[in-house]
């Protein structure tokens, strides 16, 4: 087992993995940028680098820098949690010439992966379904015959694409010539890259993706699908497990080809295979495998009972994962929102500031996974990921319940959140009945926030005298009101 | 004493007067009463109207956030003296950045003429790149910010004049 791992990332998913290596005995290295020298990932750490400036190129971003780090402090092994340099082949392989162990698949397993023509190729190959379409193709009049075949709406997108860059829907053929000439210059500047692929667009199809997990020695299993469908820019809000759509045929079909599609790239330790699924005809077809630990590995790990980090960190030291797919099992309803620094009223644009009250939910099967505390910044270098809300329960339902509690619980001040806006869509019938697809947000949910009430008026203007009032009768001046400087028992009298 | 507050580019008056063990509370033709039954650490219990509310309440300069069941509301605190008027009025060729960023690129100079839909400059914040797009054909008539400059939400980053 490894003495000392370096944790090559931040916020809330390097706290999750300092967690788990402090369960097992393990110290750890944080790593920072100039901006996070207050973040709680660096104040959890055993010990914390400085990496370098703010910019994630001069510091998560930096391959050399995190190397040498790992170097000096003496760490064994690098977890590079997800984002950053998660999916990066030569960052595995740069972290294995230093002799110290990349928490993660093999580099060769995270290349065949990221190129998504070469990796639909392998796919059709180990039998695993894949959207009609085609690979390879360079001239025009190539791609006109292919969505001729294929049927209109279709899709051109990036092959070492990603996070909807280098994508087009095209509706019919007069759409044709200039999305593959947007779509190949938006690829070559964002991935260096102009290869595309075409395929058949599915418009309201819903985003189904299983577990998997390996170990060294051979066994390769899948623990379960996540439903997560409630997108807003092709980036996942809600996630749930087990996914309301899947009859328990269907899951095992699917978990099988998610199982072939890893063993194609001779697949170890977590990752996740993701599928589009159409509801109508009950088909799916292989999306992308992500070959890393995903945000939303939580309601997995609540429905499985099984800790995913640990094992990520028992495997890469050369253990065996003990279970066989006969022993796994999934218990229960597990959803996880995801509670951002962004405005849902104004295009989901990110909201920054100091975090003037952050109160977590507590209660029964509740698990919030945060990477803030109150008086925090909230600053615009990275993600806009908070704290991730996870809830179990015994079904669907009781799940829906809780997690509405739980958002109702969550206080956020100082930055604007999506959390008003989750309450409203876990509420909604057509989550409530699985409804929603990936394009649900964008074009059925007009999401306006409440109206302002009298007693918001009300309390705001009381807060406004008791609250900052009594600062000034403390002493502090002319300070804002600070939460976290607790003044316990100091109230005043009113009308005396 | 009239207090007034700005919220989704509306404002809302209320007036408050001390009576018995809270205030009296006018909001247009509605009166409330409401007392305060505890105020610490940024919580407080009221009663308004006879019911029991739960609220959170930060303070920050003029912004008031307020959580009551759940729902968070930004307020804003509008100055005795100054009433405000609606956001990008007074900067009729002025655009604003939407979100707060660092500056990435700046495609234009002074003086430049410049189309309809074209962009002008572009800002980074958590992982995403907004364009900042011409909203009228017409000529650059001030460049505030340069690249790699941090910008606020709602701050002015180019001016754009007619076109002569």
């Amino acid at each position: 087992m490894f003495n000392k791992i370096l944790i090559a990332n931040r916020g809330e998913i390097a706290i999750r993995i300092m967690r788990a290596c402090k369960e097992l005995g393990i110290k750890t290295v944080a790593v920072y940028s100039s901006a996070d020298k207050n973040a709680q990932h660096v104040q959890f750490a055993d010990e914390a680098i400085l990496l370098g400036d703010a910019a994630p190129k001069e510091s998560y971003l930096n391959v050399e820098k995190l190397i040498q780090a790992a170097l000096d402090s003496k760490a064994d092994a690098i977890h590079p949690g997800y984002g950053f340099l998660s999916e990066s082949a030569s960052f595995a392989l740069a972290v294995e010439s230093a002799h110290l162990t990349f928490i993660g698949p093999s580099a060769d397993s995270i290349r065949a992966m990221g190129d998504k023509a070469e990796s639909k190729i392998a796919m059709k190959k180990a039998g695993v379904p894949t959207v009609p379409g085609f690979e390879g193709l360079q001239t025009k009049a190539e791609f006109k015959k292919a969505a001729k075949e294929i049927g209109y709406p279709v899709l051109v997108k990036a092959a070492a694409g990603g996070g909807g860059k280098g994508m087009r829907v095209v509706n019919a053929e007069n759409e044709l010539g200039e999305a593959i000439e947007s779509a190949r210059s938006e690829a070559l500047n964002s991935f260096g890259d102009e290869g595309l692929l075409i395929e058949k667009y599915l418009p309201a199809a819903h985003h189904i993706e299983f577990q998997i997990f390996g170990d060294t020695h051979g066994n390769l299993v899948h623990l379960f699908e996540r439903e997560c469908s409630v997108q807003r820019r092709h980036q996942k809000i809600i996630e749930e497990t087990p996914s309301p759509l899947l009859t328990a045929k269907l899951r095992d079909e699917m978990g099988q080809a998610a199982v072939s599609a890893a063993k194609a790239v001779n697949y170890y330790n977590a990752g996740t295979v993701e599928f589009i699924f159409d509801p109508q005809l009950s088909s799916y077809y292989f999306l992308e495998m992500n070959t890393r630990l995903q945000v939303e590995h939580p309601i997995t790990e609540l429905t499985t009972g099984l800790d995913l980090v640990h094992w990520q960190i028992r495997v890469a030291a050369g253990e065996k994962f003990p279970f066989n797919q006969t022993q796994l099992t999934q218990r229960g309803h597990a959803i996880e929102c995801r509670v951002y620094a962004e405005d849902p009223a104004n295009g989901f644009l990110p909201s920054t500031g100091k975090l003037l009250q952050f109160i977590e939910p507590h209660g029964p099967n509740m698990r919030v996974d945060s990477g803030f505390a109150a008086g925090d910044e909230v600053t615009h270098f990275y993600d806009p990921l908070l704290a991730k809300l996870i809830v179990y329960a015994e079904n669907r339902e009781a799940a829906i319940q809780r997690m509405q509690t739980a958002l109702r619980e969550f206080i956020v001040h100082g930055v604007i959140t999506n959390i008003d806006f989750m309450q409203d869509v876990i509420a909604h019938e057509d989550f409530t009945q699985g409804k929603v697809t990936t394009r649900w947000v964008e074009t059925k949910f007009d999401w306006k926030p409440l109206g302002l009430a009298n007693e918001v008026l009300i309390a705001a203007e009381l807060g406004d005298l008791k609250l900052s009032q009594r600062l000034q009768v403390a002493g502090l001046g002319h300070e804002v009101y600070s939460p976290w400087k607790s003044q316990n028992g100091f109230r005043i009298g009113v009308g005396k | 004493m009239k207090t007034s507050f700005q919220y989704n580019s509306q404002s809302s008056s209320l007036d408050l007067t001390p009576a018995g063990k809270g205030y009296q509370i006018q909001i247009g033709d509605q009166t409330l009463d409401a007392e305060v039954l505890r105020a610490e650490n940024g919580k407080l219990d009221l009663l308004i109207n006879h019911q029991r509310v739960t609220a959170y309440v930060s303070v920050d300069n003029a912004k008031r956030w307020v959580t009551i069941r759940g729902r968070t509301f930004m307020l804003t605190k509008e100055s005795a003296g100054a009433r405000r008027k609606g956001s990008g009025v007074d900067h009729a060729g002025g655009l604003a950045a939407p979100m707060p960023g660092q500056v990435r690129s700046v495609a234009v100079s002074v003086g430049e003429s410049v189309k309809k839909g074209q962009t002008l400059l572009t800002i980074e914040a958590m992982k995403m790149e907004i364009r900042i797009q011409a909203r009228a054909d017409g000529v650059v008539k001030v460049v505030h910010v340069k690249q790699g400059q941090t910008v606020e939400r709602e701050q002015i980053l180019v001016e754009i004049g007619d076109a002569l």
